[in-house]
């Protein structure tokens, strides 16, 4: 549904190699099989310790962490890794806001709902895999209701965008109500999530996000006050 | 469902009461409640002050004006000054005993300005008198003004008071020692009473304060603990359900009694399946009224058969009665109608309550009941796009 082409740009010779970190052998084998059915993916190694699981696979690009591992929330270990320069997709049935969002803030590159299915989970990975955002539903969710006084201000459309698709788990119903492409639509939602990277500590993984973001001319850096030049100050927001 | 135990079919549950907590951070934050309860007990003191004040004026000051009369420097201003007086007692005694505070700095400059008048007016030989009113029954005045202001504001006026009456003494001549010590027992003997009964009603009204902002606290926290428990008993008694009917699907797979291939086993596991994330979703320890009735509606629906998520983000407001079920009710409606699945979400900030609920879009007719628009502050959207039937409702604080 959202799994986005990847530009040919990124990894065109090889598969990307996935990590997954889980305490339930069970899931493993599912989210194994979900990522199977996706030929760019390539699941490298498996396990409940992360520091093992990464020694077998050096070279894995994206890493699946449930953050639940043995009944302790492992947010350290995220930042850790994620200070590292990991790409790390939190995993989790964890799904209250406050989590997702310290998720995030920990550097996590996306938050995935351990029930949102199959195409979250394969467009998650793949966005992560070349540094873009990738906004399930229940992260939009989180998002919109951050009510923290140091949340990232967000515009009116883009909060609407976040609330509408958090709602209706459809982009083509968010374009129709907002009557907008489906493409700005997931422009607002990406935009949203990359403010987003300015909260709680910095990381490797929220420069690469936002690097990328500028690149792809989704933000600009001015739009989210790392960079403000006398030039362009009253420059409007397209 | 067929497997439903008769403890969970219950009805619609009342309305969980909503405590209200307060921040116990000085009487400035204190409750109304605990304000009312301080005007309350500082009414007798208030009522008090404002008789002995204009009985004084009326029997003692008036009469002893009267006898004097040509006798002294200039009897026009002393009874002009007593004129004055009455009538800033009179409309500062109506105030205070309506629960109001008179404009303290203005009424105690004027005051005091009679004050020196009076003196000037007595002439020497009624310094010491009562025909000199303003000695014993001014103080009384200047209590009534700066009622509930702070006693430093008393003390202030009271020893601007004394150095006008000090003034008047020495210019009119009366230096002898005995002349003076009868100033110092005029000023001790007129001062000490109006500031005792203001100091001891400050501390009363204070005290009262207190008390009754630590009982609306431990109100408020008994309140939120029973409503606590009856959510927890709540959760409890939905968790057992649900625990049996998952049990129930996960024992006939297991022992090869369901097959899952077939689609009302594998409904029935859906249907387990939503609920358990419901509970779990379940996060807040009081549960809002506004989710609550949500929360009952879904229960409702599922029971029909009809895999149901319910999510909410963040808490919403207070809100009246009305606007709840101007949020509520439209959902509820379109619920009853709803075929496949059910998306129910809620977001909540102090400003703003968004419910929205999508399903499938079927090609039955629109039975969603109310046309989209709004009443009120809360405004409502229903449509069908093909892929989905969306209805929504909104309220933001105006």
């Amino acid at each position: 549904m959202d799994a986005d082409p990847l530009e040919s740009d990124v990894n065109a010779g090889h598969p990307i190699g996935v990590a997954i970190v889980d305490d339930h052998p069970v899931v493993i084998d599912g989210v194994r099989a979900w990522l199977a059915t996706e030929p760019r993916l390539r699941v490298l190694a498996t396990g409940d310790d992360p520091d093992a699981v990464l020694r077998a696979a050096p070279d894995a690009e994206v890493v699946l962490l449930d953050l639940r591992l043995h009944g302790r929330m492992v947010l350290d270990k995220l930042a850790e890794l994620s200070a590292a320069g990991r790409r790390v997709v939190v995993y989790s049935e964890h799904t209250d806001p406050q989590t997702m969002l310290a998720a995030l803030d920990a550097g996590a590159v996306a938050f995935l709902a351990k029930h949102e299915g199959r195409e979250h989970c394969v467009g998650t990975v793949l966005a992560a895999a070349s540094d873009r955002p990738y906004v399930p539903p229940a992260l939009a969710g989180a998002m919109v209701g951050d009510a923290r006084p140091d949340r990232p201000a967000l515009s009116d459309k883009e909060r609407e965008a976040l609330l509408l698709w958090f709602q209706s788990m459809s982009k083509a119903s968010v374009a129709r109500r907002m009557q907008i492409s489906e493409h700005t639509v997931k422009q607002y939602v990406d935009r949203a999530r990359i403010k987003y990277t300015r909260a709680g500590r910095p990381a490797a993984t929220k420069a690469a996000l936002l690097a990328r973001a500028i690149e792809d001319g989704l933000v600009r850096p001015e739009d989210i006050g790392i960079y403000r030049s006398q030039a362009s100050a009253d420059r409007p927001t397209p | 469902m067929a497997t439903e135990s008769p403890a969970a079919v219950t009805t619609r549950p009342a309305p969980l009461p909503r405590p209200r907590v307060f921040a116990r951070a000085g009487s400035a934050a204190a409750p109304p409640e605990a304000h009312a309860v301080a005007d309350a007990s500082d009414r007798g003191a208030r009522l008090v002050a404002v008789v002995i004040a204009l009985a004084w004026h009326l029997v003692i000051g008036l009469p002893a004006v009267l006898g004097a009369g040509p006798g002294m420097a200039a009897p026009a201003v002393v009874a002009g000054g007593w004129l004055v007086t009455a009538l800033v007692g009179v409309a500062t005694g109506v105030r205070l005993l309506r629960g109001g505070l008179p404009p303290a700095r203005r009424l105690a400059a004027a005051l005091l300005v009679v004050d020196a008048a009076v003196f000037a007016a007595a002439g020497e030989r009624f310094l010491f008198s009562t025909a000199n009113w303003v000695w014993g029954g001014l103080a009384w005045f200047f209590l009534l003004v700066l009622w509930r202001r702070p006693v430093r504001w008393l003390l202030a006026v009271l020893a601007a008071h004394a150095t006008i009456a000090l003034v008047a003494v020495v210019l009119h001549g009366a230096t002898a020692p005995a002349d003076l010590s009868r100033y110092a027992m005029y000023v001790y003997g007129t001062s000490t009473l109006p500031v005792a009964v203001f100091a001891g009603a400050a501390a009363l009204t204070a005290l009262a304060r207190d008390r009754a902002g630590t009982a609306a606290a431990v109100l408020a926290m008994a309140a939120e603990r029973e409503a606590a428990e009856r959510a927890q008993g709540e959760r409890q008694a939905r968790l057992a359900l649900v625990s049996g009917t998952a049990e129930e699907v996960l024992a006939a797979l297991a022992a090869g009694e369901a097959d899952p291939a077939d689609p009302a086993v594998r409904r029935r596991a859906v249907l387990a399946a939503a609920r358990l994330r419901r509970l779990i979703a379940e996060s807040d320890d009081v549960p809002d009224p506004l989710l609550h009735e949500l929360r009952a509606a879904a229960d409702l629906a599922e029971r029909n058969g009809l895999p149901i998520e319910l999510i909410a983000v963040g808490t919403p407001p207070e809100l009246p009665v009305d606007v709840r079920r101007g949020l509520a009710d439209p959902l509820t409606a379109a619920l009853a109608g709803a075929r496949g699945w059910a998306r129910l979400t809620v977001v909540a900030n102090p400003d703003e309550v968004v419910v929205s609920l999508v399903t499938p879009d079927d090609d039955g007719p629109d039975d969603s009941g109310a046309p989209a628009g709004g009443d009120g502050p809360v405004e409502r959207l229903h449509e069908r796009d093909g892929e989905i039937r969306w209805t929504q409702t909104r309220w933001s604080r105006t």
